[in-house]
């Protein structure tokens, strides 16, 4: 008689009219998150990358000096340079950047078709350190000043602080927002929660007359709000990850990122973990539903 | 003296209901239960009577630990309730099947998930009770109605999922507010059976009603309510 494949059992909640703003604002909140997360991990990618270009580096800028003979005074200290540079201990590599290569550089800046010829650019002398050894950077800064006059020793080491300080910042600032999307994630599902629990007042009456333990009620709603903020937070995520995708596309037919900005392509990997912004909005959901019920209901009888 | 208080106390614990000195009233409103005191016996039979605001339904929602009398001593299956944890009460609901005066149906399900609730509550699973709710949704006459939706049927209808809602897992106290008061007297009759059969079966039930016609159908015992008081007009209709 009994067919059970007719009967699945439905769900306890019905379907609230009116839900879509809580979902579209989940989606949105999930959007920002998905954002900030990518943010993170592209922040953390170019910071890693300027470490690593700019680690057992250093330059020696000379500067040219305001009148005199600048070319031949700018050629005898580079060649002072390189010497002391070619003897000092820990040093494995020198090499003085040709104009065209310090134009090359330049040129993001000031343009193709800039009078950079008619600039002051310095000239510029890039050498590489062994990663073992230990170089006296205070001694050699005296022999330079000693055999050229107008060169100045950089090691980036400020530089490197300082693009470290601003990536801690960036990163620190997006898990903040990820922090803040969380809790008002929470605050809403808290709120939309308490509405159900007035909206469906009479149903949850009767299933508590009924004896159905709080648990039984409380998954009633924490499901329903799981389910729909996991698809909310799909949608959200989703659209993040196609703008991550398209930015990429941009990048790849030429229409070039700002330099010094890391590209806004993110991996396969780091798109994978954008998925983990719909999987805590559910989370969250879940939890935040389920005790907002779990306290309303120790207010009955 | 202590043979005897032993004897009473088994004798409390097999009471299904015993009122002493109820008085309930809605906050600083009237009262409308005074000095309520009775108990109902396992495996009996009882109409409730009263006119229109008596004071019935609130009697049968502190049966049902729907809400705390303002004084006295409520039992319910031998557990004083005022020392009873609130976590154990669910237990105790699921021991009292009540058949709402509103019949208090979910709209969304279908008249056989209406009456499967009670049996979901419990945690039991679709196959081992899909075929007892058909069947009993027949036996009310609503055997091919198990997929409408309570919007979709007549107030006879609704009511007699009520009641096969109420019924469906053998409850020990079966409590029923009016549960007649709006289906013809063919089904009524059918429904006073059912309500018998169960009653045969050893659930103790208590009828709320108005109808006094009702009262011919079932020799059982009557209490009335009367401006909020008790009076116990026969102890058993043989």
């Amino acid at each position: 008689m009994s067919d059970d494949r007719a009967h699945s059992p439905s769900r306890i909640l019905p379907r609230e009219q009116g839900a879509a703003p809580l979902d579209l604002v989940i989606a949105v909140m999930a959007f920002l998150a998905a954002l900030a997360l990518g943010a993170s991990f592209l922040t953390e990618r170019a910071a890693m990358s300027w470490r690593l270009g700019l680690s057992n580096r250093m330059t020696v800028q000379i500067v040219p000096p305001p009148k005199g003979d600048t070319d031949s005074m700018m050629a005898n200290e580079t060649a002072a340079v390189l010497r002391v540079l070619g003897d000092w201990p820990g040093i494995v590599h020198a090499h003085a950047l040709t104009q065209d290569e310090t134009d090359r550089l330049v040129e993001p800046w000031l343009g193709k078709n800039a009078l950079i010829p008619e600039l002051p650019l310095p000239r510029l002398i890039d050498a590489t350190t062994s990663p073992s050894a230990s170089v006296d950077l205070s001694g050699l800064a005296r022999a330079l000043a000693r055999a050229a006059p107008h060169a100045v020793l950089d090691d980036h080491s400020r530089w490197i602080g300082r693009l470290k300080a601003l990536a801690d910042t960036i990163i620190w600032s997006a898990y903040g927002i990820l922090a803040l999307i969380a809790i008002a994630t929470a605050a809403i599902v808290s709120f939309a929660t308490r509405a159900g629990l007035e909206a469906h007042h009479d149903m949850v009456q009767l299933l508590h007359q009924m004896g159905a333990q709080s648990g039984f009620i409380a998954r009633a709603f924490e499901w329903h709000h799981f389910l729909s903020a996991l698809l909310a937070g799909l949608i959200g995520a989703g659209a993040s990850a196609l703008l991550f995708v398209f930015a990429g596309g941009l990048e790849s037919v030429g229409i070039e990122a700002v330099p010094f900005l890391p590209p806004l392509a993110l991996r396969a990997n780091e798109l994978l973990w954008l998925l983990a912004v719909p999987a805590s909005a559910a989370l969250i959901a879940l939890v935040t539903a389920r005790l907002s019920v779990l306290s309303a209901l120790r207010e009955i009888y | 003296m202590r043979v005897n208080n032993k004897v009473h106390a088994a004798i409390v614990s097999r009471i299904m209901v015993r009122f002493e000195n109820v008085g309930m009233r809605y906050g600083a409103g009237p009262e409308i239960l005074r000095d309520v005191t009775f108990h109902l016996e396992p495996g009996s039979f009882t109409f409730l009577t009263g006119l229109s605001g008596a004071g019935k339904t609130t009697l049968l929602k502190l049966i049902g630990i729907a809400e705390p009398p303002a004084r006295g001593l409520i039992t319910l299956f031998g557990r004083d309730l005022a020392t009873t944890r609130r976590r154990d009460f669910p237990a105790l609901r699921r021991r009292v099947g009540v058949v709402f005066q509103d019949f208090r149906l979910l709209d969304h399900l279908s008249a056989f998930d209406n009456v499967a609730l009670p049996l979901r509550i419990a945690g039991r699973r679709l196959q081992n009770y899909a075929q007892d709710v058909e069947e009993l949704l027949s036996w009310v006459g609503l055997g091919d109605r198990l997929d409408a939706r309570p919007p979709t049927l007549s107030g006879g209808e609704q009511q007699r999922i009520a009641i096969a809602r109420a019924v469906v897992a053998r409850p020990d106290l079966l409590i029923a507010d009016e549960p007649t008061g709006n289906v013809d007297s063919d089904i009524g009759d059918r429904l006073i059976r059912l309500f018998a059969e169960l009653n045969r079966l050893g659930t103790t039930v208590l009828i709320a009603t108005h109808d006094r016609g009702l009262l011919e159908k079932v020799r059982a015992r009557e209490m009335r309510l009367v401006d909020g008081r008790l009076i116990e007009l026969s102890r058993a209709r043989q």
